[in-house]
């Protein structure tokens, strides 16, 4: 009698949990029927069992047959797009820190065994966090899908419903949101692992270290946003490239992702414990400038004007962005 | 042969797949569990694996075509189906199509079979 159990566990337990119950007492009385049929009472036997499974069938194919419509998380349509976007961020993100290892081992070749150390960590980590997020996002999208929730409505349809060819002007270049992609997942993965070597490099007789721009006690934190900024910006450029044309939808969507993202970065730059606090002093520690010369009193403004003009050229690519997409979408 | 036979059988059971539900349709004027089914509908020669017939079952039930009760009185419990008001409708309409292509097929079928035995 075990196997009939393990039989209709394996059957329902495939299945959605609202029906199982049922499922399972219905399949437990097909069972004893079937026996009942084949040994007149009493004299049963474990063969008899084993065939009246057989004659069933194996329990993934009777959960399908119950099932009905195969479940998928993300769909034909969508597929192609996913498998593109996923090569092109895995490769990136493999690509980008084998050559931060390169570079490290260049510029500090005694260490070459910790920096291949570390490489190998990041990449185990970092690679399966890569293919989750955009399996989760694709999936999400999957589910959200207009035209498909449109025709599973079963809305008549009617060939005057046939959307014009977009204009060339109105179409979105595959490449645009290609390079868009790789670009956003280099800065990630750079901003993410490289952050120590942003800032000015200090050569004298070799590489002598950097004075970083960004500070790094409180960087961790900040770096969750910086994070959020530009993966919200990677799913900007998905949808482009699934939808492949700008559409009012579109655009609205971008300006909304686009004002998430100028929020943030407005909420980061402005902390002043976000950039490196003794940024002038190390500079002169490190001999780069003399304190109190003339070209220290132009690297400071600089250095204080900068949060400023970032601020500035952030705003205004991202407005731009949006609004040519507005444009765009204007267009027949 | 062997061939021949394969392709027959993916065909036969795109061909069955419709041809069940008008058999199981037909059947549930009265209730009736899915075994005793499986029964009626080999004996009067439409041959149906229970696999295949407790699914269909409980899918036309979802698509309301079938009501269901489950009989706890009989030695173990079973799950009775019959035809819904709609399912009875459905039906109706089903066996005039069903006739429909029945004597259409018939119509193109049966020429060509003429025409081979007078060429042979």
């Amino acid at each position: 009698m075990e196997v009939i159990n393990r039989y209709i566990y394996a059957v329902t337990q495939k299945l959605p949990s609202s029906q199982r119950q049922d499922i399972a007492d219905e399949l437990r009385g097909l069972i004893e029927d079937m026996l009942e049929e084949r040994t007149e009472r009493e004299d049963m036997k474990e063969s008899d069992i084993e065939e009246v499974l057989l004659e069933l069938g194996s329990p993934r194919e009777l959960a399908d047959k119950y099932r009905g419509t195969k479940k998928y998380m993300i769909g034909p349509e969508l597929f192609d797009s996913y498998i593109l976007v996923l090569k092109i961020v895995l490769i990136v993100i493999s690509a980008s820190i084998g050559i931060g290892f390169i570079i490290q081992t260049i510029l500090d070749p005694v260490s070459i065994l910790n920096y291949f150390v570390d490489m190998i960590v990041r990449l185990v980590t970092v690679l399966p966090m890569a293919f989750g997020w955009t399996t989760f996002w694709f999936a999400i999208g999957d589910l959200y899908d207009g035209n498909k929730q449109k025709d599973l409505l079963g809305q008549e349809w009617k060939p005057s419903d046939l959307p014009p060819i977009p204009d060339e002007k109105r179409q979105i270049k595959r490449c645009e949101s290609i390079i868009g992609i790789i670009f956003y997942t280099i800065i990630i993965v750079f901003l993410a692992f490289s952050s120590d070597y942003f800032g000015v490099w200090i050569f004298r007789d070799g590489f002598n270290g950097v004075v970083p721009f960004l500070n790094e006690q409180t960087y961790g934190i900040y770096l969750l946003l910086i994070l959020l900024v530009f993966g919200t910006g990677i799913i900007k450029e998905c949808l482009k490239l699934v939808k492949g044309k700008w559409t009012y939808r579109l655009a609205i969507y971008t300006t909304i992702v686009n004002a998430v993202s100028m929020a943030a970065v407005l909420f980061i730059i402005s902390r002043p414990d976000f950039w490196n606090p003794e940024f002038m002093n190390q500079l002169v520690e490190a001999g780069v400038v003399t304190a109190g010369s003339e070209a220290f009193d132009t690297v400071t403004a600089i250095w204080n004007q900068s949060t400023f003009w970032i601020l500035i050229l952030f705003i205004i690519g991202l407005a731009w962005d949006a609004v040519d997409g507005f444009i765009k979408s204007r267009k027949r | 042969m062997a061939d021949a036979n394969e392709h027959l059988d993916k065909i036969m059971l795109e061909l069955r797949r419709g041809t069940i539900t008008i058999g199981a349709l037909s059947q549930l004027s009265e209730p009736q569990y899915g075994y005793s089914l499986v029964t009626m509908l080999n004996e009067k020669g439409i041959h149906v694996e229970p696999g295949t017939l407790y699914p269909l079952l409980r899918r036309l039930e979802k698509q309301g075509l079938l009501d269901s009760k489950w009989d706890t009185n009989e030695s173990r419990p079973r799950k009775y189906y019959v035809l819904s008001q709609t399912g009875k409708e459905v039906f109706d309409l089903l066996v005039v199509e069903w006739k429909n292509i029945a004597a259409s097929l018939d119509q193109i079928i049966e020429p060509k079979r003429g025409d081979e035995n007078g060429g042979n």
